[in-house]
Formats: C-alpha cells, structure tokens, sequence
C-alpha cells in the first residue's frame, strides 16, 4: 500500500489486489519514528478515463469474437493487477510520536519510505490506554480481534443506540444490560416489545447467568405501586404530563389529596369517592371523574404494590427491571413512565437507591418532549444514565445529541436518517455515511467515549439469551 | 583600434527596430511564389491536425480527369471462406544511450461466413534497436544507420518485420482464405527477404488464397480524385486505378483498386491479389462490412493498439526484469516552450 494523495485530513492510499483492509478498520502509516493512524472509511477502484476506456475496449472486443492470447512478457497479468487496483479513502485521526499518541496531524508522512500497515486493534487500545475494571466484551473488530468496551464508559453518560429496523439495536442493548448487571449495575428497561424477558433464559432454554436478578413487572399485573409510596408529586406529574389535567382540577386534586392524607386513609376509592362528592365546579368534577377512570382502569394504584428499593436492596450483585409496555396502552405507557421517572428521582434525591441506568426503547413513543432535556441534563446529575434505543434519529432532538457521550449506529440506509445521523454525531460525516450506509446485520459503527472518540466498527457477538418479541406471523417457515 | 573594439562590442542599436528596413518581409513574400489568385473559384477541404480529410461527396465531377473509368459492382459471393485481417502497431518505449527499445502489438481477427470467429491479440513483444542488435536484423548498413537515427523508422521497421511474419504464417498455412492487410501491398525496405511481400504473394497463388490490402488513406491527391464517380453508385463498387498507381510507384504486388463497400461509405484504395471481383465479392460474402471498413480490420486494428496502462505495465516490467536504472528526464519541447500547449 502507498500513499497517494491527501486532502484536508482525508489520505488517499493505492492498494494492490492483495492489500486489503475493510471500512473501519485502522492503519498506521510509519514514517521513520513518527506514525499517523487513518482510519479507512470508503473503498473504490483506481479509476482514470484511460483505464476505463482499456476496459469498455476489451469487454466490446471480447464480446464481438473469441480472444487467443500470445503475451510472452505476461504484460496482460500486469494489466489485470492495474485494473484491479484500489484506492483505500481514510480519515487521519492521529498520530504517533514517539509511542505517544498525539492529535499533532499537521505532518505529511513520506509518499516514498513510508510503510502501511492494518493497526491491531489491541496496538490502538495500547496507544489510547483504553483500560477498566468493568470489560463487557461486545464482539469482534478488526480482524475478528475479541472487543470490548468498559462498564465505566457508560456510567454517567448518555448513550444513543440507533439504526433500521433489525439492524441488531436490541441484541446490543440486551447484551450491555446483561453484563452491566453481571457487574452489579441496577438497570430499568422501558420494553415495548416484551423482549428483555428473555435476559433470564439462555437460547437453550436452561437460566442466564442472571436469572435470579431479572425482573420483568407488568403495569397493572407486577407493576403496581401504592399511593403513598408515589407521593403526591410523582401523582400529580402523571396526572398532568400523561393526563393533560388542567391547573383547576389539580387544584382540586391536592386539595382531595391533602385531605385524604390527613384522614390517612389514601387509596384509589378514597380518591374516588371524594371526587363524587366534593364540592367542587361540575366542569372540575368532570375533569376528575375521567381522570379517575383511567388511572383505576389502568390498575398500576394498589395497596402494598411495587417498590423499587426493595429490589435494590435484595439484588445485591444488580438486577434488571424489565418493564413490560408491550401490551400496554399509549396512555398507560405515560403513565407508568411518568411514575417511575419521579419516583427513581425521588430515591436518588433521598440516597436511598444508588445510581441506575435506564434503557429506553423508543423513547419518543411514550416522553413528552419537555423530558427528553431533563433526562438527559437533571437526571444524570441524580444518577439516572440513560441509554436511548431507536429506529428513527430525528425522534431525537438536537439538544439531545449535542449531549451524547456514546453512540452505537447501526446500519441505515435511508439518506434523510443517514443526513440527520452525520450532522449531529460525534464523527465526520463521510465516515457516518460511507460506513454506516453498508454497515450488515449486527455490525455496528461505536462513536464517543467508550472508544476513545476513534469510531470502531464492531460485529456484535451473537445472543446467549432468549430472543423474545418476535414479530408474529401468520405464515410459518 | 579601441575606438573600433567599442563599436564591436557595442553594435548601433536603435529603440523603433523595423522588419522592412531590415528586408526581411519582402524576403519571405518572395521565398516562394504564393499565387494565391489560383485559389478563385476551387473547392476546398481545411486540413486538421495533419488528418486526411476528404469531401462527403467526392471531389465533383468536374475536376475528375479520369471521368471515363469503368465503374464495376460488387457483388457479395456466399461461398464460405476464412478472413483473416491483420494489424500491428508499434511504440518507442525507452531510450538508453546505445539504441532505443520498441513494443509491438500485432492483432488478427478472423470471419467466417459473414461472423466474426475469433481473434488473436499477439504481444506486447520488446525490441531492442542499438548499433550492435541491429546487424541481425540483415538490413543495409545506411539503412541500419537510418533506422538508429530515426524513431520512426526503427519503429516501421518493427511493425513491417511483425506483420510480414504473421502474413508468411497466414499465407503458408490457409488455402481459400482472403488475406486482410492494413496498408498497400508495396514492398518494404524494411522487410527481411525471406518474408517479404513477394514471397508472401507466392505463397497465397500456391495456397488458392486471396490478399486484399485496404489502405484506410491515399497521399496521392490523383486517386481521390479518380474515385469520383464511386460516390455517385448506390452500392459497393470498385474502380481499377492500375495505371495510376504503377505510373507512381514501383514494387506493388496485385491490381490496384479504389472501392467503396458500402453504400455512402469512404472511396479506399485496395489492392488486389487475385481476380478482383471475386476477392470482393468473396470478401463482401464473409466478412461484415460497417461504415465501409471491414470488421476484421476494425477488429485487428483495436486489438492490435497500445493502451496507457500496458504502456505502464511494459515500463514496470523493464525496470523489474533487465535490471535498468530509470533516469529522470524531462519533455525538452516542454522545458524549451513552457507549459502552455501551442
């Protein structure tokens, strides 16, 4: 391999038949004691108008009669090798000075002495000092080499998991929060599709390693919490940004609250009762009837009900809370989202429960817009780490990206998610779009943090555990 | 004397230099008589690049001296027969200090029954001239010396000594065949005696095979013009010009011809070993015929070309197989003139 030619921080190199690299995958170009490290990002055929018309020549001739070839010198093969030539498009991200890494790439290293080699992803580690005590090993990256990325990589951070349908996202994020909670970690999954359930069982059918700390709770069935243990802020935020409820009728509500409180006698039939016969504004009542309605209809009030401490405190080695929104209305999943955010608030704001990292499966689906910013910017200072799973990148905000520490990109191949994706990433936009566009089944293109801010293409192991949320079909394989 | 020495050494130079004091416009206007008024009333064709062009029509009747020349149709004969067309080129490659080193490409394509068959790509082969490779080569010594001296020659040398092999080989070896050759069927200084044009000639007789060589442009102004009345007939035609061309150069072999293939297709001269009619025809019958030029030919000559990247891959295979030392070197017209292409 030979440099050919550099523009901006973009070096062409000229790659022979037998060179070969794929997009990603990292080189280190030596240059007597400095060496620069490129990152391959697009691959195309030594092209020239010559060459090309040499090739249209002989595919017309060839087509119009037999060839019989007399080449004594072999010059043919040498043809073919030209022909077969390749120009490898990469991206400088650093160089190396004296064993160091630096970002000092305003050198040009030598056309003529310098040698090109594929960087060993275990060299790259070694010159970025990736190390932790917390590995999850996500799969393998450049020449089939073990990866891994550090459990502290995701704490404290927010990271986006995005890509096309069944590029892979779940798998990823299954497997993050398998080991997270190997680790100890206290994970809550927002689970639209009934997915995660499957943590607890390899695809064999025998138990995961984390059987015992995986628990899957259904809003209305397992998920279900007390009025008391909700508190009337965490009731008073669901009525209001899952309900709509007008000003005036929660007024009435604190009021109906309070005096119920005081009584001691708080429940959902307490509640009820007392907006039947309050004396209150009949529009007021009216907002409060239906109101009541839902939240009874949607059984998550119970006495005793659902607490999240005690999970905490009794999974010590971590736990997974898997919760199930599945089957669950639109309106249910808001408030069930609604009550576990303020309430996890609550507990980090009283140290009660150490931090914990959330999973949000389509997250846009079921957190208004005004959330989106205090997940990301007060919840983090609580110890809510979010990790954010979707299909669609524009169902994320700008805001939210600029805050990203960590993003997995999945395959896409649709131009407006792919434009979207490239203005508000972490990298370049012609290694987003080169890379991303062609990225297969389970392959993924990590930026950020958790690998040093030099993105690496990595193919995500396969799943141990059970593969639930399947679609159903109706026409059987 | 010193006054002198400073007149020397300072000539009388004057700011408002003019070419007529100096005589050198009347000079050049009568170097040669321009005659320009001669120009009135022809008809014109503008020269490009050095290219011959030549007029959609023919010249026009009226400038034809040959006016009464018989015009004979061409008639596609189907009896089967192999074509053969053959065609060479040649390129200088490198220079050393003692000679020059030349690649040839020779390219053979063959018909039958109005279908291409096949064709056969031969080379690149290397060739080196210099003053002690070139005395195999049995040429004269002035000629030999020529050729050293001149590119151009040294590569016709090449190119009439590959393509009068491949031709011997062609002749000696098929029997009812027509022979296509790129060019007239002239003798060459430069051909090797034992495979010269007559010897190749004698084989076809003995072989019952036919050689047509179609020259795709004529330097004699006087065939053109004879070939007038071809464009005027619908079809393929040829018209004998033996006695033009014998009256202008010796050493051909077979009838001279200019014929046209097709219809609205370029007047080209061909020459002809054997009978004439039945060569064209014969020709017509087995070899597809596009924008008057017959495939094989076309085949032959795109085969037989030089392409950027072989030329590449001939100078990598010289600096890694005769273990040469490439000097750098510059284009002196470049150097001389600058860069801008005039």
């Amino acid at each position: 391999m030979k440099i050919l030619s550099k523009n901006g921080n973009e070096l062409l190199l000229l790659a022979m038949k037998e060179d070969s690299a794929t997009k990603g995958d990292y080189m280190l170009i030596e240059d007597r004691n400095r060496s620069m490290i490129v990152q391959v990002y697009d691959e195309e055929y030594l092209s020239s108008q010559a060459l090309i018309e040499d090739i249209v020549k002989e595919e017309v001739v060839n087509a119009s009669s037999v060839e019989n070839l007399h080449d004594p010198l072999n010059i043919g093969s040498l043809s073919r090798l030209v022909r077969d030539a390749r120009i490898f498009r990469a991206k400088i991200r650093a160089s190396v000075n004296d064993g160091k890494l630096s970002s000092d790439v305003t050198w040009l290293p030598s056309r003529v002495e310098s040698k090109i080699r594929r960087l060993a992803m275990k060299e790259l580690n070694s010159f970025l000092g990736r190390r932790g005590i917390f590995p999850i090993p996500l799969g393998r990256a450049g020449e089939g080499e073990e990866f891994e990325i550090y459990a502290e990589d995701l704490d404290g951070r927010l990271t986006v998991i995005t890509g096309k349908k069944e590029s892979g996202k779940s798998h990823l994020s299954k497997m993050l929060v398998k080991t997270l909670v190997q680790h100890g970690a206290f994970v809550i999954i927002f689970d639209l599709n009934n997915e995660y359930g499957g943590l607890g069982w390899n695809r064999d059918g025998t138990p995961s390693v984390i059987h015992h700390q995986v628990k899957v709770l259904e809003p209305g069935k397992t998920l279900r919490f007390s009025l008391n243990y909700c508190g009337k802020g965490a009731v008073s935020g669901m009525l209001k940004n899952a309900l709509d409820m007008p000003a005036a009728s929660m007024r009435e509500f604190f009021r109906i609250w309070d005096w119920l409180e005081n009584k001691q006698s708080l429940s959902i039939d307490a509640i009820g009762n007392a907006v039947n016969t309050w004396n209150i504004n009949e529009l007021v009542r009216d907002a409060l009837v239906s109101r009541y309605h839902v939240i009874q209809s949607s059984r998550l009030f119970a006495d005793g009900g659902f607490r999240f401490e005690d999970v905490i405190s009794a999974g010590s080695g971590g736990a997974a809370m898997v919760i199930n929104m599945g089957e669950a209305s639109s309106t249910v999943r808001r408030m069930v989202v609604e009550l576990v955010l303020s309430k996890l608030v609550d507990l980090l704001e009283r140290k009660v429960i150490p931090p914990i990292f959330l999973f949000a499966e389509e997250a846009h689906l079921y957190i208004r817009d005004t959330y989106w910013e205090d997940i990301i910017t007060r919840m983090r200072h609580f110890g809510i780490y979010t990790t954010f799973i979707t299909n669609q990148p524009d169902a994320i905000g700008d805001a939210i990206y600029r805050q990203v520490d960590n993003i997995f990109l999945f395959n896409f191949t649709n131009d407006g998610d792919l434009d979207k994706i490239s203005k508000v990433s972490l990298a370049d936009n012609d290694t987003i779009r080169s890379i991303v566009r062609t990225l297969p089944q389970r392959h993924c293109l990590a930026i950020g943090k958790a690998v040093c801010d030099l993105p690496v293409v990595i193919r995500v192991a396969a799943a141990e555990v059970l593969t639930l949320g399947e679609t159903k079909k109706f026409f059987k394989k | 004397m010193l006054s002198n020495m400073a007149t020397q050494l300072n000539p009388p130079f004057h700011a408002s230099l003019n070419l007529g004091d100096l005589g050198i416009v009347e000079s050049v206007s009568k170097c040669l008589a321009p005659k320009l008024d001669e120009l009135r009333g022809k008809k014109i064709v503008f020269s490009c690049d050095d290219k011959k062009m030549i007029p959609f029509d023919g010249w026009g009747m009226r400038s034809n001296p040959y006016t009464a020349t018989i015009v004979t149709t061409i008639r596609p004969i189907k009896e089967n027969a192999l074509v053969a067309a053959i065609d060479s080129s040649s390129v200088k490659l490198a220079e050393t200090e003692e000679g020059s080193l030349y690649g040839i490409k020779c390219g053979i394509a063959t018909a039958y029954a109005g279908r291409a068959l096949m064709h056969f790509r031969i080379g690149p082969v290397l060739f080196y001239l210099s003053e002690s490779t070139i005395q195999y080569s049995e040429l004269e010594e002035r000629l030999a010396r020529l050729v050293l001296l001149d590119d151009d020659f040294a590569k016709r040398l090449v190119r009439v000594r590959a393509e009068r092999a491949v031709q011997k080989e062609l002749a000696s070896h098929f029997t009812n065949s027509i022979i296509l050759v790129d060019g007239s069927l002239k003798a060459s200084v430069f051909e090797d005696r034992e495979r010269s044009i007559s010897k190749i000639a004698e084989s076809c007789v003995l072989r019952r095979n036919m050689m047509i060589g179609i020259s795709k442009g004529t330097k004699f102004k006087v065939l053109d013009r004879a070939a007038t009345p071809l464009t005027k007939v619908p079809g393929p035609a040829y018209i004998e010009v033996d006695m033009i061309i014998k009256s202008l150069i010796r050493n051909t072999v077979g009838s001279n011809s200019m014929v046209k293939l097709e219809k609205s297709s370029p007047v080209l001269r061909a020459d002809i070993l054997g009978d004439r009619s039945e060569s064209l025809g014969m020709l017509l019958g087995n070899d597809p015929v596009a924008g008057g030029y017959p495939e094989t030919l076309r085949l032959a000559h795109y085969i037989s070309m030089f392409s950027s990247t072989e030329m590449t891959c001939l100078r990598s295979h010289v600096l890694n197989s005769y273990d040469v030392t490439e000097l750098a070197a510059d284009d002196i017209r470049k150097t001389l003139l600058g860069s801008i292409s005039v």
